[in-house]
């Protein structure tokens, strides 16, 4: 019997995935051809490895197709719908930084908070015809936030793929929700982030889906916990 | 379920009895109009898809939006009551997502009390041809007695419109009321901003954020315009100035517990405003009339509850908000109210005024069921 956990598949976080996982002393024997998926972990055929994209990672831990995964909170908490009911985040990782924040123009000199924007948002339909637009990939977390968290109802999102940072000067959405990490991107695009506007910090966790399995896989899925918490430190 | 109830003929019948005519309603709905008026909340509860030229679509949520749709689109001559019976979708917690409504839309009477009064009547009769021998609690409240004791306290608007978004949702409505109490509300302008904020000198105001927005390359017609902004500031700055007084939170909290027999309601009311030196006579007015009405329907105005804080949790709603439920019931079996601007939001190009209710039909088998 084995596990199988899935390590992002490109760029940075993949590095330092494979990174954090050689400190745990699980050596990730990587496939010869970067083109395959599958790899195994050196000296322990019972756990495997699946590369996937990160949004790709959330969604197989939370239909309980992967045992453990590394992925961004930002994404897991998106992508799964009820996620604290199918998965558990087992160790934050210390990189991947990112937060999710609400940002709008900067020359919104009247605008500092949420509760402005909410005044904002329920003025905005006499003076303007139509509703407040957000531009985001988030949904999930910009309902959460807007309408859960602080009553917000009266807005629309617009789903923004990618550039959304853009999306204020294009006229495309008036308020955005997006990541950022170092606010240069923000700046760059005059947009400032709301003084209580910081919907989640997110970084790299170590996620494991809380689908029954057999003791011995679960006793693999504390091990391989227990030994990337001791690399985290 | 999508069986008819069996107790819908007797529904059928009491709406041609009242002189409601039935209304056919398409199930599938542009999307666009509920997400519009009701809020993005509601795209986890409708069932969406597309047409083939993507067009957002969903399975009808409820009746009272595509109503009022078809009749602006029929340009209906007004007054003119809809009665409707039929299945609407919704994803929730508890209970089927297809499950069946029935209702009035009364739209178009100008003469609201006695339209109110109606409203709130033919539902009593509805439930009560379904539910023989059922003891029923009808629990009403109003927007406008509460926007009026907002005004006759002089507060600022935009404290006023923050209050009456909040007003039905005791947790909203405390926060609120706590942040205007002690929050802190202190901003970092930039000096001259601030100055041109304290001078009060909006066109000097608005050139400056005009250039701002210019050099953001936002364009001034798109969005929220440099008037606009320069508005909010001065206004804002008007409330960073006051806080909300313990006389007049203490008043504002004496108003919010008033829960009382309709009977009392108007003479609660009365001297309520007389102890905190308040000025809400013409909303009193249209208050009294109304329960002049609801006394002239039949119903027992001893049995009816006015609740003060009483909203419900749409912001369409502008006057009369009420219930029809079993004593003691967590969820109501009749909800309903007033909704003047609705129509107006749906795109007719004049006003028409409107009232109607909706009754869960569920729950009213479940209620046979047990009973």
């Amino acid at each position: 019997m084995s596990i199988t956990l899935a390590l992002p598949s490109k760029g940075r976080l993949r590095e330092q995935a494979l990174e954090l996982c050689a400190k745990a002393g699980l050596r990730v024997k990587l496939p010869g051809d970067d083109r395959k998926y599958r790899a195994h972990v050196e000296g322990r055929r019972d756990i495997e490895i699946a590369f996937l994209s990160a949004s790709e990672i959330a969604g197989e831990i939370g239909r309980g197709a992967v045992d453990l995964g590394v992925t961004g909170e930002d994404v897991l908490r998106e992508k799964t719908a009820d996620w604290e009911r199918k998965t558990e985040i087992l160790a934050r990782l210390g990189f991947g930084h990112a937060d999710v924040i609400v940002a709008v123009p900067e020359i919104w000199l009247d605008v500092d908070t949420m509760a402005d924007l909410d005044d904002v948002a329920a003025d905005f339909r006499a003076a303007h015809g139509r509703r407040l637009r957000i531009a985001t990939k988030y949904w999930r977390l910009t309902q959460q936030f807007f309408s859960g968290r602080h009553g917000i109802q009266v807005y629309r999102i617009v789903e923004s793929l990618g550039a959304t940072e853009g999306a204020p000067a294009a006229g495309s959405a008036d308020v955005i929700v997006d990541i950022t990490s170092t606010g240069s991107t923000l700046r760059a695009n005059h947009l400032k982030v709301l003084e209580d506007g910081v919907i989640l910090r997110s970084q790299a966790c170590l996620v494991a889906s809380l689908k029954k399995r057999s003791a011995d896989n679960e006793a693999r899925v504390a091990q391989v916990a227990a030994a990337i918490r001791k690399a985290v430190g | 379920m999508t069986r008819l109830p069996s107790f819908a003929p007797d529904m059928l019948a009491l709406f041609a009895a009242r002189g409601a005519g039935l209304t056919d309603v398409g199930v599938i709905q542009p999307a666009d109009p509920f997400l519009d008026i009701a809020g993005e909340d509601l795209r986890r509860r409708i069932f969406l898809t597309e047409s083939e030229t993507g067009e957002q679509l969903c399975l009808r949520p409820e009746f009272t939006i595509p109503v009022c749709l078809d009749h602006i689109a029929a340009r209906a001559a007004t007054p003119r009551r809809y009665a409707y019976l039929g299945e609407v979708f919704r994803q929730r917690r508890d209970g089927a997502p297809e499950f069946f409504q029935a209702g009035i839309e009364d739209l178009g009477d100008k003469l609201t009390a006695r339209a109110d009064a109606r409203s709130i009547a033919d539902a009593h009769a509805l439930l009560t041809a379904v539910l023989p021998g059922e003891t029923l609690a009808v629990t009403i409240g109003d927007q406008t007695i509460f926007e009026a004791v907002l005004a006759a306290l002089g507060l600022p608007r935009g404290w006023r419109m923050r209050l009456a978004r909040a007003f039905g949702d005791d947790t909203l409505l405390d926060a609120a009321l706590a942040d205007l109490t002690n929050g802190k509300r202190s901003s970092s302008l930039p000096p001259a901003i601030a100055r041109l904020v304290r001078a009060g000198d909006q066109p000097a105001l608005a050139r400056f954020i005009e250039a701002g927005m210019a050099e953001a390359g936002m364009s001034p017609s798109l969005g929220r315009s440099a008037a606009d902004i320069a508005r909010r500031l001065a206004e804002k700055a008007e409330l960073q100035s006051v806080h909300l007084t313990a006389k007049t939170l203490a008043a504002l909290k004496s108003f919010l517990a008033i829960n009382v027999s309709l009977e009392d309601a108007a003479s609660t009311l009365s001297k309520f405003a007389r102890s905190a030196r308040l000025d809400i006579g013409l909303a009193l007015e249209g208050f009294s009339t109304r329960i002049d009405a609801i006394a002239a329907s039949g119903l027992d105005t001893h049995s009816i509850l006015y609740d003060a804080a009483f909203g419900r949790p749409l912001d369409y709603y502008t006057g009369l908000v009420f219930e029809i439920g079993a004593p003691g019931a967590d969820r109501p079996l009749a909800g309903g109210g007033r909704y003047d601007r609705l129509l107006t939001l749906l795109g007719a190009k004049k006003a028409i005024p409107g009232v109607g209710f909706s009754i869960w039909l569920d729950r009213v088998a479940a209620l046979r069921g047990t009973a």
